[in-house]
């Protein structure tokens, strides 16, 4: 049996909670306090950290931690990255510039993102098309990313289990790669 | 209300400095709200008052979790023992707004009186 660590962060809103609490087999640990920042109309907000679990089809472990949005809390985003396999970045479409905020955590996660497996989930597209898929991967192109990025809905588990499974691949995709890197060698 | 009058913020802001007077081994004390925003502080070192706002906000809540996963009621108080000195980080169970004060003590501190002494401020900032 396998065990994986990964690592949801993005938006403060984004529903890095919401979405741990959607596929979590457990009831997922959670650091929500009152909000008193008057500029987010949200009731409550993350200020340690999330945590949850889920066991796949194969019997193999996913740890799931969230990070607060913010970044006055940038010092948690290294700690809880520490041995991760993955990271999931959420994106809220309903926000004034969307893509400022990704810039926020392309920035907050530069040396983590050189390594390791990263899937982009953008929320509330439905409701706000503009960016679109298109200007989230022209982003992400100027920084030499080339990333997965799905459009989501945290409040349904497939949508989760989605960008769970996405992070997957890539990570044995890696795997692979650096088998076959051995072998060459 | 989710947030404190100006009133009250002054008076948060004579209490803090208080303390800061009162014990000369106290090095800082910032009140912050529970999510992390820095309300009131008293320095003698250079410390930044927002980044232990932000600080004391995430372990209040992280040992509010674990307080509950034991079984232990509600959280009042994480001490951090260092070579240096100590860190206190308190909850003030202020009626509307929940608050959590951090106080950092250099190391010829005696922890009994530094723990004493931020009870009795949580106390006081409950009240303002």
């Amino acid at each position: 049996m396998h065990e994986y660590k990964l690592l949801f962060t993005g938006t403060m809103g984004a529903g890095k909670t919401t979405a741990i609490g959607a596929v979590s087999d457990s009831a997922p640990l959670v650091t929500d306090v009152l909000n008193t920042d008057a500029s987010v109309a949200k009731a409550r907000t993350t200020v340690g950290l999330d945590f949850g679990q889920f066991t796949l089809d194969n019997g193999d472990r996913v740890r799931l931690f969230g990070t607060p949005g913010q970044s006055r809390f940038d010092f948690l985003w290294k700690i809880l990255a520490k041995n991760a396999l993955g990271l999931v970045i959420l994106a809220d479409n309903s926000r004034p510039d969307p893509l400022a905020d990704l810039t926020v955590y392309l920035d907050g996660f530069r040396e983590e993102l050189a390594t390791l497996p990263c899937v982009v989930g953008v929320g509330r597209l439905d409701s706000h098309a503009s960016p679109n898929l298109d200007d989230y991967a022209a982003l992400l192109a100027q920084r030499g990313l080339v990333l997965p990025l799905l459009p989501v809905d945290v409040r349904r588990r497939d949508d989760v289990v989605l960008l769970i499974d996405t992070l997957l691949a890539q990570l044995e995709a890696h795997l692979y790669e650096d088998e076959n890197h051995d072998d060459a060698e | 209300m989710t947030t404190l009058s100006e009133a009250s913020k002054t008076r948060a802001q004579n209490e803090v400095q208080r303390l800061l007077y009162d014990v000369s081994t106290v090095r800082a004390v910032v009140l912050a709200t529970i999510d992390g925003f820095d309300i009131a502080s008293a320095m003698r070192d250079e410390l930044e008052p927002a980044r232990i706002a932000a600080m004391a906000s995430s372990i209040s809540a992280i040992s509010e979790v674990v307080s509950q996963e034991a079984r232990l009621g509600r959280g009042k108080c994480v001490t951090l023992d260092t070579e240096e000195g100590f860190a206190l980080v308190h909850a003030v169970h202020h009626p509307q707004v929940p608050l959590v004060v951090n106080v950092i003590a250099g190391k010829d501190a005696i922890l009994g009186q530094i723990t004493y002494r931020v009870t009795q401020l949580a106390r006081s900032l409950a009240e303002i």
